[in-house]
């Protein structure tokens, strides 16, 4: 576990340098983003959706406290065979591949343009511009094999591989930064960049099969609810056996 | 004026808009109080306020039109259309005042531009459902509000408006349904389920009264001081009772129903006005309720 001495300068001119870099260039970033963006078009069909299945899902869950009529009723109009709403509309797989949809390929160019880019870019020139020395040490021990990741331009085979260089920093700020923009920019900021990496990772299950297979399920998921109505007893229950303590005035049990 | 720092002025100044502020976040209504305050704060600070005088624009305007202020609201909105003359929301507050004013036509008109741009704009065709109140075309309402839940079936505040206008229709069976969708969205308030026992009650019919009877307890039970419950209650049960149709089973228990209302509801007007306890036997007298039976 060899133990070096780092130049003080280091920590003056390297450290704070890229904390700052990466801290201006987040605040820029949201301000770009904020200015290049579209005005987001909603659609009429997709809001209507969204409804319907809330409604069924609210129909399946408080359906008991409904008469048993109305509740089938409701259960009748979404799931009838011919007549049903979940069997009769039918919804367009919508675009999922975004070379073939002109305004999501826009949409994701711009995220990308605004985002990875100038990440790729900075880390770069940090890396070519505080080359050839170790940054600071991170605190926990790390395998051999994150020395040629944490440690370009470092060609020390016997440095632990604790010490990282300035391009591994960088990237520890810009993850770390985070709530610090959270904090200055509000929530929902642009400058949050995993955010938007784990956007793009769950686009491609939310997006196009949503309606036609979101019916599908919420076809069986209502198909097999039974209604018990719960009102059926409430009389007696009022009456009866449920004495509460300071309200309800029971003179005595009735027999 | 200030001189050399925060004078009596300013501290109003200050109070007044964070109180519309906090009126403004918690979309409290307060018509007379928002308009003459918005006003004050207008006429004297409108520099100092910098952005936020265009949310204040809207919420003083709104306020004024539900007073009759229409000088006042026509001022703001003509500054607020001036700085945002593409804007959804300042040409739906343009068409609301030109409801205000009694020209629906041009009022439509408005909205019906608004649409085309943004189809899936709720507000705007809230908007519309209003034009036919105004005019006192409650059968149109009724056609437009349900375009709406159409397409918007979740909103639980345009069911309840739904219900209103098919009770003023007197369409009691769809008043019924709506009522039915208020129950699922809120299952456990208390008033749902008052007013559909309610609308049931008015409707008539054995089966009708018994599930209105069992609403009615329902409402009783999530909420024991409502007391319109426990008069429909008592009153259905009676009714029920003293039918003609029913078997004598029914009729003992609801006549045990019954009777046990009366003593909840003798309970609780002893415990709230003493004196009105002849009034409420001479009542209860008349409509030959007895006790236990």
């Amino acid at each position: 576990m060899a133990e070096l001495l780092l130049d003080t300068n280091i920590r003056f001119w390297v450290v704070l340098p890229i904390v700052f870099i990466t801290f201006f260039v987040g605040i820029i970033r949201h301000y770009v983003s904020l200015l290049l963006s579209s005005q987001k078009k909603v659609d009429l069909q997709k809001v209507s959706d969204g409804q319907v299945l809330m409604r069924s899902k609210l129909l399946r869950e408080n359906g008991k406290y409904l008469p048993k009529r109305s509740f089938q009723m409701r259960k009748h109009y979404f799931n009838d065979e011919e007549t049903g709403f979940f069997k009769t509309q039918n919804r367009e797989p919508a675009m999922q591949n975004p070379m073939a949809d002109p305004s999501m390929l826009t949409e994701m160019m711009k995220g990308n343009l605004t985002n990875i880019l100038p990440m790729i870019v900075i880390g770069g020139w940090i890396n070519w511009t505080f080359s050839g020395f170790v940054i600071t040490k991170v605190p926990f021990p790390l395998t051999l094999r994150f020395k040629p990741m944490l440690q370009r331009g470092v060609e020390l085979a016997s440095l632990d591989a604790s010490w990282v260089s300035s391009a591994s920093w960088y990237f520890l700020n810009v993850f770390g930064l985070r709530s610090v923009y959270s904090l200055i920019l509000g929530e929902n900021n642009a400058a949050d960049q995993t955010r938007l990496m784990q956007q793009q990772m769950a686009q491609p299950m939310a997006m196009a099969p949503d309606p036609a297979k979101a019916f599908k399920a919420e076809w069986e998921t209502l198909e097999i609810v039974d209604h018990k109505w719960m009102l059926a007893n409430v009389e007696d229950e009022l009456i009866g056996n449920t004495p509460y303590p300071s309200d309800v005035y029971v003179k005595n049990k009735y027999q | 004026m200030v001189l050399y720092g925060p004078v009596w002025s300013d501290w109003v100044r200050y109070d007044v808009r964070d109180k519309l502020r906090k009126w403004r976040e918690d979309k409290v209504r307060n018509s007379t109080e928002t308009a003459e305050l918005g006003e004050y704060l207008l006429a004297n600070y409108r520099r100092k306020l910098g952005d936020e005088v265009w949310p204040l624009f809207e919420q003083v305007s709104i306020a004024s039109l539900d007073c009759g202020k229409l000088s006042l609201a026509r001022l703001c909105i003509h500054a607020v259309r001036e700085q945002f003359p593409q804007s959804s929301r300042s040409k739906r507050l343009h068409g609301m005042l030109e409801e205000a004013e009694g020209d629906f036509e041009s009022a439509k008109e408005t909205y019906e531009e608004i649409l085309k741009g943004d189809p899936a704009n709720g507000l705007v065709m809230k908007r519309l459902v209003a034009i036919h109140k105004g005019k006192n075309d409650i059968p149109s309402a009724i056609k437009e509000l349900n375009k709406y839940i159409a397409s918007f079936m979740s909103d639980s505040e345009a069911w309840m408006e739904l219900a209103e206008l098919y009770i003023q229709e007197q369409d009691y069976s769809k008043a019924a349904f709506c009522f039915e969708e208020l129950i699922l969205y809120n299952p456990h308030h208390h008033l749902y389920h008052q007013r559909y026992a309610e609308i049931l009650y008015t409707q008539g019919g054995i089966d009708n009264l018994e599930i209105a009877r069992k609403y009615f307890a329902q409402a009783v039970k999530l909420n024991s001081n409502n007391i319109r419950a426990l008069y429909g209650m008592l009153l259905c049960a009676y009714h029920i009772a003293s039918s003609s149709k029913s078997t004598a089973k029914k009729k003992t228990e609801n006549t045990k129903y019954a009777s046990w209302a009366k003593v909840q509801l003798d309970y609780k007007y002893k415990q709230s006005e003493p004196k009105d306890e002849e009034v409420l036997g001479e009542m209860f007298d008349r409509l030959a309720i007895t006790s236990g039976n």
